[in-house]
């Protein structure tokens, strides 16, 4: 029987191997070089989200709504006349496999853009080839300052807000959150320092003062020993920086010691979102956190997208990560209609400088890195019938891009 | 230091106990490395997430370890069993793959978003124990591990089955020749094991947050608690859980930027000290 099953199951590993290691590159090598510069001729857009892991969830979301922005811009008869296709490519998260599925859409499908990439270290990875491979990149989820600091490059543009915009947002409504004496409890990564640091400035500035500051490790989950000494001080207040699964264990944490009694006031950065509202529960309810969009607003566009997408939707509203790749493609379609053209030299230059309204409100991209200048918020959770998991925001303050944006780093060059 | 990091180092020590003591059982029987505890483990949360949601969480700290027994007399008879005299290393390798395996069924059926569940009603507060007030779910974990330290120690100790799984654990061929049913032993400790480990998955689920990578993150802890207790011994990986728990969370009391090193300096240590683990050869 075994003799029998090896050979079968070989044949079958095998193929598996095979289809897996095939390459997709004969499916379609259409779209030469300057083909979209062509009037009617259609605009290909690559786009490489997570497929698997962690982060697979918010590559859908960020697919979907590349996906959206496409076919609302079709339907409208293109953009400056030419149609929009999008190219799915897949990727686990990493730089290599992202970079290689930038290469394949770019050289064998005509890809000349490219967006829904995910995190911080495949835009870094991504955005220093792009010169060669003669591609845009539009970036609606990576934060890290040096995107758009050291590691700044022409082609690529930045339209979420960087981490520094966001945590000096919090830093300005500071003063209006009550407690005098703060704990940190912040992941002990890049992010967590980087947050205290702004914090501990913001905090002097505002009159308030840090009594306590602790490090959990990335990937913590037994947060007991850093909550009892949290309780043990005489803070009132508590910034925390812990996110993703840590995040939802050191809430839940928080609430079997009843943390959430102690404190006046719990500012969390990156910690509470709505694809974690169902996670996290009532528990959170109180918790200030950053914002980067604003699903209320009322801005007519964002009114007009906010209808449009719960139509097609089942009635959920957009949430970040779909309003920041949304937007990416609004840039991107934007660029195309100042150049008139589908070339990727000449959408770079329309972008720079370029202001429009946008589904968060007049923004602007700025020429000297590439930052889109567009406002941050301060949120509070709430109880929302209506709502994820019955959770919504209250915005409590509304920070402005052009001051929340730190000056351009002499470090990046574009030319 | 104060009573209340000692009870969340007991906490903690508690969870590694009993996750450990199941890979321990399957180790000392199977010699079989088994890359899939922690796989099982979050199986076990994820049921737990499950059954809490539809009917209670009590309901699901039944349940999971059923589930997880059933998954384990599956890796037992298709795996472990056909493979008991390929090598180590291939073996291992099967049960790398096998927690792949189901990682991905896990994502397909619960997705990739991170969960969580509520602690049950009554116990989601605190209860003062000499003057501190300490998590009441946190108290229960420490309770059930040390009830199923006792009673897992008794039973191997005593019964008849448990004189069978000493017996196999020490040498598998002789015990055969004096008439013991090694593989009817060996399906008993893979299911008993891997019920050990949905048993774990779901107190740990309100606990820590539910999320695919969880039995990855914790594999390695309960790797260095059983080659510390010594391999294959099931009081060796209690006692060395419960101490690794409890230097853990001390670690991070006193010196927070090196805790997360601090399993792998007291396996360096031990090893150094005991070549063999806490508890040497003995089940």
């Amino acid at each position: 029987m075994t003799k029998k099953l090896f050979p079968a199951l070989s044949v079958l590993v095998l193929g598996g191997l095979v289809a897996a290691c095939g390459t997709p590159g004969g499916a379609a090598t259409s779209g030469g070089a300057g083909g979209a510069d062509a009037a009617g001729s259609t605009i290909k857009v690559a786009l490489i989200p997570p497929s698997s892991g962690a982060l697979a969830q918010f590559g859908s979301d960020a697919a979907d709504a590349w996906q959206f922005a496409a076919d609302e811009a079709n339907a409208a008869g293109g953009v400056a006349g030419h149609k929009i296709e999008l190219i799915k490519m897949d990727t686990d998260a990493t730089a290599a496999t992202t970079l290689r599925a930038a290469r394949e859409a770019v050289t064998q499908k005509g890809a000349k853009f490219i967006g829904a990439v995910m995190t911080s270290t495949e835009h870094g990875a991504l955005d220093a080839q792009l010169a060669g491979l003669g591609a845009l990149e539009f970036n609606g989820l990576g934060k890290d300052d040096a995107l758009t600091g050291k590691d700044c490059k022409a082609n690529a543009f930045r339209v979420v807000q960087s981490t520094s915009m966001d945590m000096n947002a919090v830093a300005e409504a500071l003063a209006k959150l009550p407690g005098k004496k703060w704990a940190i409890q912040a992941v002990d990564y890049s992010t967590g320092h980087t947050s205290a640091k702004v914090f501990k400035e913001a905090a002097a500035k505002a009159g308030k003062q840090v009594v306590l500051e602790q490090y959990a490790p990335l990937n913590t989950t037994e947060f007991g020993s850093y909550i009892t000494k949290l309780q043990q001080s005489d803070a009132d207040a508590l910034f925390a920086v812990e996110y993703g699964a840590d995040g939802v264990a050191f809430v839940n944490q928080a609430a079997q010691f009843k943390l959430n009694e102690k404190f006046n006031t719990i500012l969390g950065f990156n910690m509470v979102s709505e694809p974690l509202f169902k996670a996290l529960g009532d528990k959170v309810v109180g918790y200030y956190n950053n914002l980067g969009y604003d699903v209320s607003s009322d801005n007519p566009l964002n009114q007009k997208f906010v209808t449009d997408w719960a139509a097609k939707h089942g009635g959920s509203k957009p949430y970040y990560v779909v309003a920041d790749n949304y937007l990416a493609a609004q840039t991107l379609f934007e660029g195309i209609k100042k150049a008139n053209s589908g070339d990727p030299i000449k959408v770079r230059d329309a972008l720079n400088g370029l202001s429009f309204d946008s589904i968060v409100g007049k923004v602007t991209m700025r020429g000297a890195d590439h930052q889109l200048i567009r406002s941050s918020y301060l949120g509070q959770v709430v109880k929302d019938p209506n709502g994820i998991g019955g959770l919504g925001w209250k915005i409590v303050h509304e920070a402005d891009g052009s001051v929340t944006a730190p000056a351009p780093d002499p470090a990046c060059k574009l030319s | 230091m104060n009573f209340a990091q000692v009870l969340n180092g007991i906490a903690l020590g508690s969870l590694l106990m009993i996750l450990s003591s199941g890979l321990a059982m399957i180790y000392g029987l199977r010699g079989v490395t088994n890359f899939a505890h922690g796989a099982l483990y979050m199986a076990g949360a994820y049921v737990a997430y499950s059954v809490s949601t539809h009917i209670n969480f009590w309901a699901a700290l039944i349940a999971a370890p059923v589930v997880l027994a059933v998954l384990g007399a599956v890796l037992e008879l298709v795996f472990f069993r056909r493979m008991q005299h390929r090598n180590h290393i291939e073996v291992g390798l099967v049960t790398f793959g096998a927690a792949m395996v189901i990682e991905r069924v896990i994502v397909l059926i619960w997705g990739e978003r991170t969960l969580s569940v509520d602690a049950p009603s009554g116990l989601g507060g605190t209860t003062s124990i000499l003057g501190t007030d300490y998590p009441t779910y946190r108290l229960l974990i420490i309770g059930i591990a040390l009830a199923l330290a006792i009673g897992l120690v008794q039973w191997i100790r005593r019964s008849d089955v448990g004189l069978h799984i000493r017996a196999a654990s020490h040498d598998v061929e002789t015990s055969g020749i004096l008439g013991i049913n090694v593989d009817r032993v060996s399906l008993i400790v893979v299911c008993l094991g891997a019920a050990l480990a949905g048993l774990s998955g779901a107190l740990a689920a309100p606990y820590v947050s539910v999320y695919p990578a969880m039995g990855i993150s914790i594999l390695i802890t309960v790797l260095i608690v059983v080659v510390i207790g010594g391999a294959g011994s099931i009081g060796g990986a209690m006692v060395a859980g419960m101490a690794l728990g409890i230097i853990q969370t001390l670690g991070s009391v006193w010196i927070p930027s090196l805790s997360v090193l601090v399993p792998y300096v007291a396996l360096v240590v031990v090893l150094l000290w005991r070549p063999t683990g806490l508890a040497g050869k003995r089940v």
